[in-house]
């Protein structure tokens, strides 16, 4: 009781009490942090319930959502923690857990996982710390060198680079997320059915597959953004369509667990297809859709900035990345800093998740164990 | 074998039959009036109309598409707003891609071999940990970036290379007089960043799978010296799958490389006049440019293909 309590003063004391300190440390140092972003925004004036530009609302109720889950989470947890000690003896332990253990202790996983955080909290809370408008002229102070008052300098219009690069994190990660989110509805869909069916649906959609991959991702998509128009729901629809490749690699995945015993006995003791893709075939195949989706997003947020940089994605105003670099490009003679800074934020996030899918790889996979 | 290449071959047309229907599709569903385009601001409706005939726009979709594909077929494709065949335009075009693509290809595989063999023989050690994160950086960062740098941080700021264009040429090639060499430096070290990080991460993870193998044990204990089971035990078996992976992965990148680095460059070559044909709405040069490049693609697979046989002789074809 006094633990439940101290958790719901501080997140995490009660672990502490208890002696896990490893389980209580990060409860602790969550709620620190998110307290942090909440002190900034309150003194900066920028957090709004309800009221406010539509942008502050939006970072405060996530803020509001995140702080209200870490001091529901921590006494949920402590009483998860004294019931499972118990069946902990009976079970050993289970796959997640393994895997997460694992995870833990590799480095690459966790730097890829810190950046990752570090940008989705950038995008999340992007007008708590963004020090401008993103989209405010100064044309009195157009093309100015990074300095104090600019850390990153500002663009052609007098715009803060510093804003629109922490803005741009925004488009990258939605877009990109909602992409991949299609694209492994889509792929994993059609890699479900080649795999399990065989017969002719494998070899027409191994077809189609073979034709879409025959033209460059990022053509096809140029291609066909030029065609309809460029837009941010355009984006993530043709992205979504065009970038199924994962479909090969689910394919190959059901086709190795389609073949294993569970899943014959399933199917002698009258299971449906749909039961068995559901309950065996799915949550068996799950670690290599994680793989491939967490480089997916990498692949697509790539692409969305090559679009985006070649006049075809994002449209200015919004501040994305890549259309950034497009007018870094014009100016870039007399304006380096243009070009530097959102290339960088591109490559630092792009690296977070191709190093996170590099451990993930190295964690989920059994076989390497 | 020559049966496994007939069969391939056949393959290879039926997915470029099936690339040719995707564009049409494509072409048919996009907005706007070819006519109208082509016919530009003086065009009067009976102009329009005279163009819509002469281009077959007004008969049944499917004789559009046997036009449509004999044309591209036979390279009778005209261009919207060039005026002049699709392929004199990408003939024109093309040596300057084929210069760059061969440039960009060559420095990645001079590099990224040896450094992958490299990180393999020296595993964890300090080389191997910058040469895998350099490699990570390097999937990591979009070649247009590269190129942006590359022109602003040496042309632009220390004046040492020529920010954009091709300069001078011999007989068509650049790389034959030092101006062209010159202007061709930055192009292909941005077209290649990829392709050398994708590289050095397939072969120095080939090698470690080689060098875990019996043989190599063997090799060793029969007192071969080091660099005879590197090269003859080692690498020979390591390099089937960066060869098969290479074949797929790089027409990929060095294609829609191309597009992006000669844009950023002004390299005039076909992957410039892509953007060009698509910032003037010009559909046919997209639409052949676009085949031209999955023609190259499937081409290349076949390549790889038959070269497997050569590179290890296990495999064969029936």
């Amino acid at each position: 009781m006094v633990e439940t309590i101290l958790s719901l003063i501080l997140p995490g004391l009660g672990h502490l009490l208890r002696g896990e300190a490893r389980a209580g440390w990060p409860f602790i140092l969550a709620a620190l942090v998110h307290l942090g972003i909440f002190l900034v925004a309150l003194l900066r004036g920028k957090l709004a319930w309800v009221t406010g530009p539509g942008e502050y609302w939006f970072s405060s109720t996530v803020l509001y959502v995140i702080l209200f889950l870490i001091w529901a989470g921590a006494p949920l947890d402590l009483r998860r923690r004294s019931r499972r000690r118990r069946e902990r003896e009976e079970y050993g332990r289970g796959y997640w857990e393994i895997v997460r253990g694992r995870f833990i202790r590799d480095k690459k996983g966790l730097t890829g996982a810190t950046i990752l955080l570090v940008v989705l909290y950038l995008a999340l809370f992007a007008p708590f710390f963004s020090p401008y408008d993103p989209l405010r002229m100064d044309l009195k102070n157009f093309l100015s060198p990074p300095s104090r008052a600019h850390p990153f300098g500002t663009d052609n219009f007098g715009r803060d680079i510093l804003s629109r690069v922490i803005y741009g994190s925004r488009v990258a990660l939605g877009v990109g997320a909602a992409a991949t989110i299609f694209n492994m509805i889509l792929g994993g869909f059609l890699g479900l059915i080649a795999g399990y069916y065989r017969a002719a649906s494998d070899a027409v959609i191994m077809r189609v597959l073979e034709i879409i991959n025959s033209i460059p991702f990022l053509i096809l998509a140029l291609l066909v953004m030029s065609v309809f128009g460029s837009g941010i729901p355009q984006l993530i629809i043709v992205l979504g369509i065009f970038g199924i490749q994962p479909a090969r690699i689910i394919r190959s995945e059901v086709l190795s667990v389609r073949e294993e015993d569970y899943v014959m006995a399933g199917k002698a003791l009258g299971g449906s297809d749909l039961r068995i893709i559901l309950k065996h075939i799915l949550p068996n195949s799950i670690a290599s859709l994680m793989v491939v989706a967490t480089m997916q997003i990498g692949v697509n947020i790539i692409v969305i900035a090559g679009l985006s940089f070649l006049g075809f994605g994002v449209k200015p105003p919004t501040p994305s990345w890549g259309a950034m670099l497009e007018q870094a490009f014009e100016y870039m003679r007399v304006a380096w800093w243009m070009a530097v800074f959102p290339g960088l934020a591109i490559v630092l996030t792009v690296f977070g998740f191709n190093i996170l899918g590099d451990s993930l790889r190295d964690v989920l996979d059994p076989r390497l164990k | 074998m020559l049966s496994y290449v007939i069969r391939r071959l056949l393959q290879m047309g039926l997915v470029l039959l099936g690339v040719t229907i995707l564009l049409f599709i494509i072409m048919k569903l996009a907005p706007g009036d070819p006519a109208r385009i082509m016919a530009g601001m003086r065009g009067t409706p009976e102009v329009i109309e005279a163009i819509r005939h002469k281009l077959g726009l007004d008969r049944p979709l499917h004789v559009q598409y046997w036009r449509f594909l004999t044309e591209l077929l036979t390279g009778k494709l005209e261009s919207m707003t060039f005026h002049m065949p699709v392929k004199d335009l990408i003939l024109q075009r093309l040596p300057a891609t084929v210069e760059l693509g061969f440039a960009g290809f060559l420095l990645a595989i001079i590099i990224s071999i040896p450094a992958g063999i490299i990180s393999a023989l020296r595993r964890n050690s300090l080389i191997d940990y910058s040469v895998t994160t350099f490699a990570l950086v390097g999937i990591s960062t979009p070649v247009f970036w590269t190129a942006l740098i590359l022109m602003i941080f040496i042309s632009v700021q220390l004046d040492l290379l020529p920010v954009c264009g091709r300069g001078e040429t011999l007989w068509g090639w650049s790389i034959l007089t030092l101006d062209g060499l010159k202007h061709l430096i930055i192009p292909a070290v941005a077209l290649s960043s990829v392709l050398m990080a994708m590289n050095t991460r397939l072969t120095r993870a080939s090698m470690l799978e080689v060098l875990r193998q019996d043989y190599i044990t063997t090799a060793r204990s029969k007192g071969l010296k080091e660099w005879v089971v590197i090269l003859r035990h080692a690498f020979r078996n390591a390099l089937l799958p960066v060869v098969t992976n290479a074949g797929m992965q790089f027409s990929e990148v060095l294609f829609a490389g191309a597009v992006l680095t000669e844009t950023t460059t002004a390299w005039p070559g076909v992957g410039r006049l892509m953007f060009e044909a698509i910032a003037r709405r010009d559909q046919t040069v997209v639409f052949g440019l676009t085949f031209l490049m999955a023609f190259g693609f499937v081409l290349f697979y076949l390549i790889v293909d038959i070269l497997y046989a050569y590179i290890d002789p296990r495999i064969t074809y029936d």
